[in-house]
């Protein structure tokens, strides 16, 4: 298990501790998790189907309350946050989701541009670099798609823009790599690492991909029956590594 | 050219056009019971008004002189303004549908016939006048018009708040329609909700799409409804006129300026209550989400 230090919390991006998490009367999901991630860090999450990596990352990006323990986010404990604190700390977070959940209404662009909405900003102010973000991922020809005209991989990348779009300072990906070729797995393993590295943001992904795992030297979280334990490393997952995670990939 | 930015809420969709419906029938309904109770509280009115210091006085054994007489004996009575008697022709014709174009038999004693109209103000003008028709050695009654008035009043006045209680119970129902169709769309875009709530939109945020989608419905729905009562009603006063002998005391249903008030108002409280109950409606389920 990770040694925490008291001086780890206040500067952690994410700090569960002693989280735990059951839906309504069932079993627990999760018990008693404590995981502390500095700010620019980069993450694997794995573990076997059903073993929590959803609920986990539901807790992260703030659409679950934990039943025990407390979540914090950037150094504040988000139990104590009004409603509107909660959407400001959401806009820091982005998500990629396994099933995309891409709106069939909105086109690429539009779904890329959906956070901006909601932040406020004027379409004016972002047109340039939406585009720019979706002819990144390779989709600068079906901007105005809609997602139920797109391939299982071109969705995943809109998903993946639109998590990217607003330079949060979390990212939470749920097996990003799933529906793509090896080359474009390896692109989008370099924006993450951009993302990473340029920005300083904190990078969770959760992947079956082992393959991937081995490849990249971050540490690695397992989720089984309801713990957390790290499986590389020193077991110290809050020490600085400054390396490049993508070295492998190179 | 680059498309128009969508709705973050997706179009219309089949339920919707069943809530347009519904509330837009809602609405008929409404304007149409707002208009009743409006036609009736103006006749109501006007009829009392009329029938106030309305005095009919019926002379037995007496001719057509001595009912000229005695009117020009009550036209000088304090606070009568006018006192007429009836003539032959006027007696046959308020006898004519029980007793047919022919007239009257000659030998049937029929009372002569005296219309008084008093100052609204006058007291006892109803005692006063059988006292001086009994001083110049007349006998007959006086009926006056207002003490019956009283009970068609009551009833005018059961038939508005019957009228205003159909139109408050219409709106509720709209309402509470309007209420369980936004919690079903909601429902419906869990998705849609879920990934703005991800996404950092604010309770605010994500109810303000839901309000202005249900308060143009509202809106429109109450166009509708308005429209089709306003054509309604255009029909029944059309109607009425072409049978105005017979309308008697009916509440007329008119088209001036409240009534126009009335149609171009109901689209604005049925958008307003579309856009409260989605409001509140949704900002209640996200209370239930972190």
């Amino acid at each position: 298990m990770t040694q925490l230090r008291p001086d780890m919390f206040d500067e952690a991006a994410v700090h569960l501790d002693g989280v735990s998490l059951r839906y309504d009367s069932t079993e627990e999901i999760l018990s008693g998790i404590d995981l502390v991630l500095k700010p620019a860090s980069f993450s694997f999450l794995t573990g076997a189907s059903g073993a929590g990596k959803s609920s986990l990352l539901k807790l992260l990006y703030l659409a679950q309350p934990p039943s025990r323990g407390e979540v914090s986010l950037f150094g504040r404990p988000t139990g104590r946050l009004s409603r509107d604190e909660l959407s400001a700390m959401r806009r820091r977070v982005g998500v990629v989701f396994q099933e995309f959940r891409l709106l069939n209404h909105l086109t690429a662009y539009e779904n890329v541009a959906l956070p901006l909405r909601v932040m406020g900003r004027k379409e004016s102010q972002y047109r340039r670099d939406v585009e720019e973000l979706l002819r990144w991922v390779g989709l600068g020809e079906r901007l105005h798609k809609r997602p139920e005209t797109l391939s299982g991989g071109e969705q995943q990348r809109v998903a993946i823009a639109r998590a990217v779009v607003t330079q949060p300072n979390l990212l939470i990906a749920d097996e990003p790599t799933g529906n793509v070729d090896p080359d474009m797995a390896a692109r989008l393993m370099r924006l993450f690492y951009e993302l990473n590295k340029r920005l300083g943001t904190t990078v969770v992904i959760a992947t079956h991909d082992l393959g991937l795992i081995r490849q990249i030297d971050a540490p690695v979280y397992r989720l089984a029956d309801g713990m957390l334990v790290q499986e590389n490393g020193e077991g110290a997952p809050t020490a600085r590594r400054r390396t490049d995670p993508l070295r492998a990939m190179r | 050219m680059k498309p128009r930015e969508n709705s973050l809420l997706p179009l219309e969709d089949a339920r919707e056009a069943a809530l347009f419906f519904v509330v837009g029938a809602l609405c008929f309904l409404a304007a149409l019971a707002a208009l009743s109770a409006k036609s009736t509280y103006g006749a109501a009115r006007a009829w009392t008004a009329q029938v106030e210091g309305e005095y009919t006085v019926s002379l037995s054994g007496a001719d057509a002189t001595a009912a000229d007489e005695a009117a020009r004996l009550l036209s000088g009575l304090d606070g009568v303004i006018t006192a007429r008697a009836f003539s032959d022709a006027e007696i046959n014709a308020l006898l004519e549908p029980n007793f047919g174009k022919s007239g009257l038999p000659a030998d049937l004693p029929v009372p002569r016939l005296i219309a008084v109209t008093g100052a609204a103000d006058a007291e006892g003008l109803g005692a006063r006048i059988s006292t001086a028709l009994h001083d110049a050695g007349h006998t007959g009654a006086v009926d006056a018009h207002a003490e019956w008035a009283g009970d068609v009043r009551r009833m005018l006045s059961i038939s508005r708040i019957a009228a205003l209680s159909i139109v408050a119970l219409l709106s509720a129902t709209a309402i509470a329609v309007i209420a369980f169709a936004t919690h079903a769309a909601l429902l419906a875009r869990r998705d849609i909700v879920d990934v703005l709530h991800v996404a950092g939109a604010k309770d605010r945020f994500i109810a303000g799409l839901f309000e202005r989608r249900f308060w143009l419905l509202g809106l429109r729905a109450g166009t509708v409804g308005a429209l089709l009562a306003l054509a309604s009603v255009a029909i029944l006063i059309t109607l009425g006129r072409s049978g105005a002998e017979r309308s008697g005391l009916l509440p007329q249903l008119s088209l001036d300026f409240p009534d126009l008030a009335v149609l171009v108002v109901t689209p604005v409280i049925a958008g307003l209550a579309a856009r409260l109950a989605a409001g509140i409606t949704v900002m209640r389920s996200l209370r239930s989400v972190m």
